[in-house]
Parts: C-alpha cells; structure tokens; sequence
C-alpha cells in the first residue's frame, strides 16, 4: 500500500505532495528522499532505496522525479508501473509532462491522485474510465502559435520525424477542453523499434535484438472502431510459414487486452476501439536472426606506438541501408585509454564533428546516406599507458581501455523487422464535420549498439 | 514555477484577499479561489486560517468545486478537529445524494478525516454506502472499511463491519471484489490469527472468476491473496495454476510477477514427473525474459527476483544465458546482477560463451565493474571445474596487461582456485611473483602471501619473498599479518634449515609488539607447537585442506524458500525477509513452502531410507586434521574476532603446560584422553592458575567450534524412571533408564524385590523394534535378591537386533523372567542414545544434502522457553552427539546448522535458531531436515530433552 506519493522538480523542490495514510513524516519525507539519492554511492542501485521502515521507489520523467513511499512489503513492480502509468496519465490530461504544466495544474493533479488512488490501493489508470471522475480542466500553457511551427519543420526542417507529423501536437493534453472536438480529430500510430547489437573484435555478430512496439495516440472521441492492417507476411514464432518470400518473422507478440484479433490469423488485421489517449498496441521482439543486414558495420584499425605515446585509430564506418534509406543523428562513442591528452583528426566530410569528451571520442555525424561509407583519422597522445610486454614499439593490438565503440542513431521510416502498417482504418459512425487526420510513423533507433575492438 | 498564476508573489494580504474571493457570490471566482488555496497548500503555505471560509463554499451543487473544497478538508482537518466538525452534516447529507459520484466523494473523504468525533458519524452512512446500488460507491466504501479500521478496530468489529466485507467479495462487480480483498488482507494482517480471509476451495472459485474481469490493479490484490493459500492436494494446485498461467502475458510486470509468485509456490506442490510440471516451466522462462527489455528500474527489480529463481529452479532459465550478457549502457546496478546471474547460470554447455564474455567485461573502464567481471572468472572456474584451465589462461592473459586492480583482482580469485584444484596449476606461480610489488590492497597482499607459502617448497626465493613482507609488518593490516604468520611458519616447516631467524623474528612479532589478540593467540599456539613437537606441528599446520566449494555465495536454503514466497515483493528486491525491515507487528509470519501432499505416494519408511553410512560402523575418534586447519585458516577472512586483550608477561607462557596434554592426545592413541580438560569443561576449571582466564576460554572456543573431540564425554542421561511397578508384577520393581557413554549404549536397571520371597533365575528379552536394539549380554544378576534389597545393572546394548517399525518408533517392548514369572513392561527410549559419534558432516555435504532433501521432509519444531546461548546450546549438543558444522549469524540471529547420525546411518540435519539477548523471546526455533520424517518427532524430544536439562 502507498503511503505517500510526491513530484519534485528535478532541484528537490516539492510540486505535489500527497499523504494517503495519514502516518506521519510529512513534508520532510520529500527532502529526505531528494537527499539520499543525491548521496548515494555510485554501485548501489537508486531504484528501491529505504530510510528506517520507509521504502523510496521512484522514476524520473521528463526531468521530475515521481516518487511513491511505502512502509509495507508490497511489489515494487506495481509500484513503478503504477509511476509510469501515472506519468502518461498526467500527460494525457495536462499536456507535456513538466514542471510548469504541473505547477498550473496542481488541482486537477490532486483530483485524479485521489481518483487512481484510494488509501494507498491503486484503483485504475485507465484514462477513460477516469473521464467519468474528472472534474477540473487542464490550464494549458499558451495557445498555439505560428512559432511553435517553426520547430514543426515546415521550413525544411532536418528531420524526417518531424516532417512526418508535427511533433508538438502530439504532445498536447488529450482531454484538455471538451468544447472543440473538431479541431483534435488526428491519431498518431507509431511502430518504433529498438534495436541492440553486440558485434565481436573479429566482426562476426554476438548479439542481435529487436523490441518493437505499435504506439497509438488517439485524439478521436472513445469507442470509435478502427482496423490497423500489417504486412501480410508477418509470422510469430520460428516455425510459423506465411506467404513466398522469407516473411517477416519475431519471436513473440504481446497485445493490448483491448484489442480484437478475430482477423489477426487470416489477414493480418488488428481490430480495436482505443480510448481517448496513450495506448501500447503491440509489443513484439525477435532476436538472433535479423531478416535485413545490420545498418552500421564499424571498420576499426588501431595503431600504437608505446615509444612516443602516440595511439592511431581509424574508423571506416559503412552504412548497409538501401540506397534510398538514411540514418540521421549518427553518434559514435569510443572511450579511450585513461590520460590521452590531445586529439587531431581528419574527417572525410566537413558536416562531422569529433571531440573528446569525458575520456572518450565522441564521433558526431549528422546523416549518413544509404550505401555510403564515411572515415575518421584520430591522432592521440597517451603519455605512460602500460601495455603487454615484449612485443616492440609499436603495435596495433589496441591498448587497454580502448572500447568498445557504440553507436547512437535514428533511422526514420525503417524498421528493422521489416514490419510495415498497411493501412490504418477508421470506422467513423460518429457523425464529424472532418476526416480524422492520420499519421502512420516507422522510426527504429540504437538502444545498445556496440562494437568491440 | 514563476510562470504560474497561483504562485504569485506574496503580498501582505494575500489571506485577506482570499478570503474575500472565497466568500464571493460569483461561482467561478470562488472555484478559482479554492484553487490558489490549494496550490499555496502544496507549496507549504499555512492557509488553515481559511478553514471556516472553504468549509463554507462546501454546500455546492457543483461537482468540481465540491471536489476541491474536500481536497483541502483531507489536509487541515487534522489540525482543526473542531471545526471539521462543522463539515460532519454536509458529509452526512452527501452521502444521500442521488449521484452517485458524489456519494463515493463523501464516503471516500470522511475515511481520510483521521478525527475521531467524525468516525463517530461516519457508521451509518459507511453502512448504507456499503449496501449501495453503484459498484463505484461500494468499492470506495470497502476501501473506507480498511481506513476506519486503522483508526478505530474496535469499533470496526462491533459494527458488524467485517462481515458485510467479507460478504462483497462475492460482489458481482470485479472492482468491489478487488477492493475488498485488499482491505480484507491488510486487515488480516494486523490480526494474524484471525480467519479473516477464509480461504477455501469455494472462495477460490470466486476470486479466480473475478481475476479474469477485474482491472490489472484488482488482479494483482487477488494473486497476491491466493498466494497465500494452501491447496489441498496436487490436483487442486495444477487447477489454480492452470488459472493463473495466462497472466503470465499480461502487459503490467506487477500482474506477471504476482503470478510467478503464485506457480512458484504452488510448483512446490506438484510432482516433478508430471507432464504438467514441464510444461509450466516452460512457461516462466518468456515472461522473465521479457521483463529484461523493459526500462531500466524495472530491469534491476525482475533481475533481483530471476536471482532467487536461478538460485530455486535453475532449469526455467538455463537456456537464457544471452539474455542475461551487459549492454553497453546498462547502469552499472543493472549489470552488477547480470553478472551474478550469469555466474549461477553457467555450465559445462555454455561456459565457453560466458568466459569470452567475461574477458570483454574485464577491459571495459569502470573500475568496480571490471573488478566484478575478474571475481567472476574466478567463480566460474571453481563452479565447473572443465573450465578451469580455461580460466586460469584467461587471468594470467590479465595479469599481462598490469592494470593494477585488474591483477590484484586475479591474484585473489587465483588462491581460490588453488584452493580448489592444489596441485593443478602451480606453474602459474612464477608470473604470479612477477606482480608481487604492485600489490597494495590488504585482500591482494593476503592472496599472495598464502600462496607463497603454501607452495614455498616450489618457489626458490621464498623466503626473501616472505622476509621483504615482513619489513613493514606492523603497518600491515590484520588480514595480512594472520596470513604471513600462517605462511612463514610452513615455510619453516616445510625449509627448517635456512629459516629458522625468520620464523623467529615473525613469532615474537607476533605475540611481543602486537596488541592484536587474535594475531598473539595464533602466534602462541604455533610458538608452542613449534617447540614441543615439531611433527605435531607439521601434521597441524601442512594438513590437507578441504576444498572449498561454489555454495558459499547462495542464500541459505531456508531463506531463499521464504523468499520464494515473497516474490514480486520488496523482500525479494532486498534479499531479506520482511521481519527484517517492516515494522514490527505487520507481516512478520514467516512464510513457508507448502509441502507436496500427493496422496497416491506413500512416504519412505526408516527401512528404505538410503543409508548414508554402514551403521554399527566403529565411531571415528579423532577428526579430521584438515577440518580443524581449515577452519583456522577460514577465520583470516572473516572480521577479526575481538577478544579480550592478553596481558605481556605470559610470554614466558611457554613454561606452563598449555597445550601440551591436549595435544598429545589428540596425535595420541589414548581416546580417553580426548576432551579432557583442556578442551571440554568449562574453561574456568580447566585453565592453569597462573594464565588468565581469557586465554584459556578463547583457546577451548576456538577448538570447540572446529571439531568433534568433546563427544566422548557421554550424552545427557534422564533420571531413572520407574518402569515396572511392583504391583504388577508380583513384588519386582523396575526402574531404568538409558545411557550412552563412548559409543556403547546400555540399558541402567535397578531391580527391588518389593515381595516377601527371593528372586532368582532373572532373564531378559527386547521385542523386536524399529532400530535393531538388543541385549548385547544377558542380564546377570549374580546373587539371589532377597526382599527389599535393590541391585542396579547396567545392560550392554548393541543395535543388531532384528527390526521391525513400532508405534510409537521409540517404543521398545521388554520381557523380564525371574523364578517367580515373566512380566511384560514397555518403554520408550530417547533417541538421543542412537546419535553416533561420527555423525558430524562436512560443510560442503551438509550444504548439498540439505539442498537434496525434499522441503516437504522438512520439520518445524519451537523449543520454549530456553534461555541458552549459541555456544552452550552448541555444546551441550555436541555432547550428546549433535554436531554444530557452522555457525552464523543473521540478521541479529544466530543459525546453528547442525547434524547428526542415527545407529542405523539415518543422517539428521537441522538448523537451529536462536535470538541471543533478547529476554522476551527465549523459543528456539528448529528446522530438521531427513530422508525419513518420521524421526523428525522423535529428533525434536531428544532435542527438548538435552537441552532442557
């Protein structure tokens, strides 16, 4: 059972404080709580951290920390789901979590605390349901302005995401006024993957892992049906066969419980009716055996001279997507020995960046095309660095402490499963003045994407 | 928070102008100043001094502003319990409103009023809410019953509350049914012995139905509840797995762990050849594995539960080995437990993936990290010995890179290794000397140390090695000390000629210039056994060890049972049992495992019981050496024991007889010497006048906890009884009772002729009986035995007699024959006269045995009442042939694990719990663990007997 629950801004300062229990420790709990995750030792996990008979567990969400304390033993999983929840909830009702939406919504935040919690027992977290209970509007921040656009990407704005859909409007309460319902006809649906890859020295392939998942974000008045459709050749498991070609397989699929899958096995057809608001569709993942090749192979060649401290690395990075595709916001992260002391570099397009950064080169490369192939000459001193015995001056063994390289990226309209949304379908009964708008996103990004050297 | 409306700048009159906006005709103008009341009260402000103003906007029919003024009611009622009283008739009157919404509101407010005047008025409404026609308000008024509980109990029974609490859980709404399970449980709680929550296999039915209705939250409560059930065979609990199993794919990991949490348990229950059993194993790999995607909070909570499960059923998971590897950009807690798991996890099949692994780990840069990855390595090669060359060549290729951590790291898992394999991978020595001037960690220094000197006859240089050590040997720290006496004197054991100045120079090192009490102790038994019998010495000190196994890191089998029933739960994230950070009086049963009850098996009788040695085999007297120094040797590694400082002047010591008959004895062939003195009675009687007491009590402690010598002292003996009265067996009367004494059991009779004529011609014969006791002699009385005089006897017994199983199994049925008659008596014998001298395990097969053993041949006992401590209830045990094989203490309590051998090769194990200094609480608490339960009953009394005696 929760016995307190609070926000703070990301300095410590209390936004909301809320007591469920009625046991004593107040508003001081908060301070100590902000305290002793400031104190803790750099091993110790924060996740679960006690003072006395008082249990902390907290996330921090778009720079707040949402903290919930207990003093019995109940499942700190319900816990941090119940904090999640609570973050999509509150953006869902007050628009884009963060300090100022909170502070101008203090009332509402309370009015919904004490509906999805009842003495510390969680009751729902269904925004719909909670739309029965909620009586208190959202203050949102400031009208929409035409210079919100400017951050929209109208202007030839770099990114592919941004031209897809305009990205702060997605970012507004849900449930904000019911006065205007036709202006807020829109659904986003997103297959965003997240792609993990452990490369060996040698180059052959450790690791691979996709988690994937189909994201909806609905703005259209509860209850309307809608049919998403994938693409047809779309198999669960290692054994399951569909269509000529090798399909497109994952190992596992979970859905949401309010979606109908009477179509699922003969067309490959999602049936829901979502409730105003977040909403995670599907979650699938497949690992081991990634149907494209990988978008990033890293070229590595290391040259050290132990004499003069002087350490060499070149990195050729080769980009397998298809020509037409490009990976955007490319990031290589490679630590180096501890005391390397200056860096020089040849770059093979003026648009790259290279820096060291906190012992460690940081590699930044704007947008790679498809096919192309980029490199990096890095010259470094490294003055003193032990290294094995009896094999010369210079070696190209890497020292140690270099590596393992990883890369950050997005890769707009790609996914690496090759799953693909074929048509998003709204059946719309409710009589409306407007077509529902609709936006169909595919993004994958690096969650771990390491090479080691 | 500047760009806030509601948080601008104080002014003087900020109160006074709410107050006026409060009491404004203007609706909206008053909701808004509700408003910024609450946002000054969330930042800390005292605004209590509006209470009478916003109790007034109170009588509102709109909603909104209802629900806020209600919100600021919860925070200041408290502080003004007389005004709130005001706000009693709106509650009362909300409560009959026609929306239900605010019906829920009133009833939901009032329970968070803590002010007793207002419970008071709170009974009649929370009655009719409860009976109320929408689910939203009897859900909320279930909730209301918990609250009003905390606050007043009493008055929570008398009103009938409880009852109408249980009849909702047959609520047709699944909500209201969640709720009141919730409240229900929390109330069960804080009444443990109450049958609140009458679980049986009807209320099942309905929580089970209802689980498949209710929201992920209500879901949740209702696992958790039927975690706490017992079902009543194994059909019942494959039903309600059966049930359960599809939550395993919910989208929330609270409802997944919740019912890992219910079939783990219930798993307990099934049999393991059952088709069922597989399957369900199957099934709890992919919801954990799934778990390992989610964000990183999550991902270190599930790994904290995976550990307990790899440690109870390492079969779920032991094909995931993958998923368990480091990314790049987990926090450093998130890869800490990967790590341990992926130690348990590895194998002969897969640790040639795990050690690759391992290698890349050690280069990474974090230090901590790197450090852990090394440890690893070492643990792997101790837990599959097929890898162990492998990654004795993966430590010496990290040695090579000189990073300093990274080789004291190695040098400390390679003695461990040693440990394990001796005499397998010496070669490595010399590299191992390469490094020995960068060590600069205590641990490291120590490691070295003890393989300079184990190995000192192999490494030419030793003692120039030893000897640079022992330059600074005063800023040395503890640890490191202990390890170079220990190793200096085996070299000089092992090299006697060249070393004998450092030998020299290390003892009085020892005992002159340290004010260590361990170190001096230990300097004094070597300086003593050095000088009166070399060979004594070297069979001490160079004796086998024993190995050391790849247990030592898991949680005790009992603990992680509990545990395992705590899964989902923060214990299972702390690794402790709630007792041990909730506070006192909530949730302190332990929980157990429910035992397998299929009722088509039959249990094993002692007959069938796999013997774990011959029985009647000649008890071993004198113990292993290798125990006895191996211990010594553990207690380096532990924190020093402190003990009483020992004055300087027993230096000259060496003139006072200390250890010289003990020792003796115990190389000797006199076993009667053994537990002489010296080492078994009390140490005040024992120790010389003229050496202190101190010394002598750490000395027999230190002997005590470490072997077996003190058994042939001879077991407890109850006072004789009478057995055969003279009534009715024509004027005998026997009394009797038995003893065991040096390994022979005897039957002491005392024979009285209470008849007017002498009696002749006496004879004896035992019944046959579940252990195979005999007379071993007949029963010689050598003169007639006229009226009134008495004869005792001591009859020899042996344990080859025929068996048969009795009831009870203690039960030995007796004929006596004189010239009068024959007469038949019963007796019952306490066990303890069948506990062998032998019957002391090793550690390491206490450990695996214990593993081995099936919990549902797990006995639970209390012994009340015992205000002994550890060391005498260890003693007073070992006496009677129940042997202490170690010792620790958790959590403020100390767990004896102990064993012991019946006559007939039935081992016993137990583990005894004792909460030393804590006068309220004197009950020891006892776990037996054996192959047949059925002694288990009978261990317990003997158990009782010794120690209450």
């Amino acid at each position: 059972m929760i016995s307190q629950f609070f926000i703070l801004s990301s300095k410590g300062d209390p936004l909301i404080y809320k007591d469920f229990r009625g046991d004593s420790g107040g508003r001081d709990v908060a301070e100590l709580f902000y305290r002793k995750l400031m104190g803790l030792p750099g091993e110790e996990s924060p996740v679960v951290m006690h003072h006395d008979d008082r249990h902390f567990i907290h996330i921090r969400h778009s720079g707040l920390y949402l903290v919930a304390t207990t003093s019995e033993n109940i499942s700190p999983f319900s816990l941090l789901e119940l904090l999640s929840r609570l973050a999509t909830l509150l953006g869902d009702y007050c628009g884009a979590l963060g300090e100022g939406t909170i502070s101008r919504n203090v009332a509402l935040v309370y009015e919904l605390l004490d509906e999805v919690l009842d003495y510390g027992y969680v009751q729902t977290t269904s925004t719909e349901m909670l739309r029965n209970f909620i009586q208190t509007e959202a203050v949102v921040s400031k009208p929409f302005s035409l210079f919100d656009l400017s951050s929209v990407g109208l202007f030839g704005a770099e990114t592919q995401q941004s031209k897809v859909a305009p990205s702060s409007a997605a970012s507004r309460p849900v449930l904000s006024s019911r006065s205007d319902q036709s202006q807020k006809n829109e659904v986003f649906l997103d297959v965003v993957e997240r792609l993990s890859v452990l490369i060996a020295s040698n180059g052959s392939l450790l690791k691979v892992d996709v988690q994937g998942e189909i994201r909806l974000k609905s703005f259209l008045p509860s209850g309307s049906e809608m049919r998403i459709g994938l693409t047809e050749e779309f198999c669960v498991g290692k054994s399951e066969l569909r269509g000529y070609g090798p399909g497109i397989r994952v190992d596992e699929v979970s859905f949401h419980s309010s979606v109908q899958l009477d179509e699922f096995e003969s067309h490959r057809i999602l049936r829901l009716q979502p409730p105003q608001g977040e909403l995670t569709v599907m979650r699938y993942q497949l690992s081991d055996d990634l149907p494209s090749p990988l978008p990033f192979r890293l070229f590595p060649s290391v040259q050290w001279d132990r004499g003069s401290g002087r350490l060499q690395v070149y990195l050729k990075l080769r980009c397998d997507l298809p020509p037409k595709s490009q990976a955007l916001n490319i990031r290589l992260h490679l630590p180096l020995p501890r005391g390397v002391v200056s860096l020089s570099q040849e770059l093979s397009s003026p648009e790259q960046k290279a820096e060291l950064w906190d012992g460690a080169l940081r590699w930044d490369l704007p947008r790679v095309q498809g096919g192309s192939q980029l490199s990096g000459l890095f010259q470094m001193e490294v003055p003193g660095l032990p290294g094995p015995p009896g094999q010369g001056h210079s070696t190209s063994a890497p020292p140690l402490g270099l590596g393992p390289a990883s890369l950050s990226f997005e890769l707009p309209r790609h996914t690496c499963s090759g799953l693909q949304v074929r048509f998003l379908r709204l059946a719309f009964r409710h009589c409306s003045n407007a077509n529902p708008h609709k936006w169909v996103r595919h993004l994958s990004h690096s969650d771990a994407y390491v090479i080691r050297i | 928070m500047t760009d806030s409306k509601y948080f601008t700048t104080t002014k003087k009159g900020e109160i006074f102008e709410l107050k006026a906006e409060l009491n404004s005709d203007k609706k909206e103008k008053k909701k808004e100043a509700v408003k910024k009341v609450i946002a000054s009260m969330t930042v800390g402000k005292d605004v209590s001094a509006l209470f009478p103003d916003v109790v007034n906007c109170m009588q509102t029919d709109n909603l909104e502003l209802k629900k806020l003024v209600y919100l600021y009611l919860m925070n200041y009622a408290k502080s003004q319990p007389d005004m709130a009283i005001m706000a009693v008739n709106t509650f009362v009157k909300d409560c009959e409103d026609p929306n239900p919404l605010i019906r829920a509101l009133a009833v939901r407010t009032m329970g968070c009023i803590r002010v007793d005047k207002i419970t008071e008025y709170l009974c009649e409404p929370l009655r009719k809410c409860l009976k109320d026609e929408d689910p939203y308000v009897r859900k909320t008024a279930a909730v209301c019953v918990a609250k009003l509980h905390d606050i007043n109990a009493q008055l929570v029974e008398d009103q009938g509350f409880l009852d109408t609490l249980k009849d909702l859980i047959s609520d047709s709404n699944p909500m209201v049914v969640a709720n009141a399970v919730a409240a229900l449980s929390e109330i069960a709680e804080s009444h443990p012995s109450s049958n609140l929550l009458d679980l049986n296999p009807q209320s099942i039915n309905k929580l089970l139905t209802a689980l498949n209705e209710c929201t992920e939250w209500g879901q949740i409560f209702i696992l958790d509840c039927l975690a706490n059930y017992t079902p009543k065979d194994d059909r019942e609990a494959q039903s309600i797995c059966e049930r359960v199993t599809p939550r395993l794919s919910h989208a929330n990991s609270a409802v997944v762990l919740s019912a890992v949490k219910v079939l783990m348990k219930f798993m307990e229950m099934l049999s393991k050849d059952l088709d069922y059993y597989g399957t369900l194993l199957k099934k709890l790999a992919p919801p954990l594995v799934t778990l390992l995607s989610a964000e990183p909070e999550l991902q270190y909570v599930a790994l904290r539960n995976i550990n307990l499960i790899v440690q109870k059923r390492p079969e779920i998971l032991k094909h995931e080995m993958k998923v368990f590897f480091v990314k790049y950009n987990d926090p450093i807690y998130v890869k800490l437990e990967k790590l341990d798991i992926m130690i348990r996890l590895a194998s002969q099949a897969n640790i040639a993936q795990v050690l690759a692994e391992l290698k890349e780990y050690a280069t990474e840069v974090d230090v901590d990290f790197v450090r852990k990855a090394v440890r690893a390595i070492g643990r792997c090669a101790i837990k599959v010995e097929q890898s162990a060359e492998r990654c004795v060549s993966t430590l010496l290729d990290l040695i090579q890179t000189k990073v300093n951590y990274v080789v004291q790291e190695a040098i400390v898992v390679i003695k461990d290794i040693f440990r394990k394999y001796p005499n397998k991978y010496e070669s490595v020595i010399a590299t191992l000397c390469e490094n020995l001037d960068s060590l600069d960690e205590p641990e490291a220094r120590a490691a070295m140390i003890w393989i300079v000197g184990e190995y000192a006859e192999r490494i030419d240089n030793a003692d120039e090695l030893l000897e640079s050590f022992l330059e600074g040997f005063h800023d040395e720290s503890t640890q490191v000390q202990l390890q170079l006496l220990t190793a200096i004197v085996k070299l000089f054991l092992k090299k006697p000629t060249e070393t004998q100045e450092l030998v020299q120079q290390v003892l009085s090192l020892a005992t002159q210039d340290s004010d260590n009490p361990d170190l001096r102790d230990r300097g004094y038994i070597y300086w003593r056994l050095l000088s009166t019998d070399p060979v004594a010495a070297k069979e001490v000190v160079l004796a086998e060890k024993p190995l050391i196994s790849e247990e030592t890191d898991l949680i005790e089998p009992t603990l992680l049972d509990e545990l395992i029933c705590y899964i989902g739960t923060l214990a299972s994230v702390y690794h402790k049992p709630p007792s041990a950070f909730v506070e006192g009086g909530r949730g302190v049963v332990h929980k157990s495992l429910p035992p397998r009850t299929a009722s088509s098996e039959s249990t094993e009788s002692p007959e069938t019981a796999p013997a774990g040695a011959p029985s009647g085999e000649q008890p071993d007297v004198i113990p292993a050496q290798g125990d006895l120094l191996g211990d010594l040797l553990n207690l380096d590694l532990g924190p020093p024991v402190s003990g009483p400082p020992l004055a300087t002047s027993s230096v000259q010591m060496g003139a006072v007889d200390l250890l010289g008959g003990g020792l003796d004895s115990l190389m000797g062939d006199e076993p009667e010497g053994i537990g002489g003195p010296n080492f078994v009675t009390p140490p005040a009687a024992t120790v010389p006048a003229n050496l202190g007491a101190p010394m002598g009590s750490g000395l027999s402690d230190l002997f005590d906890l470490t072997s077996g010598v003190g058994t042939l002292s001879g077991s407890y003996v109850a006072p004789k009884a009478i057995w055969l009265p003279a009534m009715k067996a024509k004027g005998l009367e026997i009394s009797g009772t038995f003893t065991r004494q040096v390994g022979s059991i005897s039957m002491d009779l005392q024979l009285t002729n209470k008849a007017l004529q002498v009696m002749t011609d006496f004879a004896i014969q035992f019944n046959r009986n579940s252990f195979g006791l005999a007379p071993a002699a007949p029963l010689q009385v050598h003169a007639p035995l006229s009226p009134n005089q008495t004869v005792e006897i001591s009859l020899p017994l042996n344990t080859v007699g025929s068996v048969m199983k009795m009831e009870p199994l203690n039960n030995l049925q007796v004929a006596v024959k004189n010239n009068i008659d024959v007469f038949y008596f019963s007796t019952l014998y306490p066990l303890h006269i069948l506990f062998v001298e032998d019957g002391k395990m090793d550690r390491q097969i206490f450990l695996a045995t214990w593993k081995d053993i099936p919990n549902e041949n797990e006995a639970q006992f209390q012994i009340r009442d015992c205000p002994l401590n550890a060391e005498a209830v260890s003693s007073r045990l070992q006496s009677s042939n129940i042997f202490t094989v170690a010792k620790r203490n958790v959590e403020g309590q100390d767990m004896l694990y102990q064993s012991l051998k019946l006559t007939n090769g039935i081992w016993v194990l137990a583990e005894l719990r004792i909460q030393p200094g804590n006068p309220n609480f004197m009950d020891l608490e006892l776990s037996l663990k054996c192959r047949a339960p059925e002694v288990s009953q009978h261990v317990y009394q003997a158990y009782e007997t010794i120690l209450k005696n």
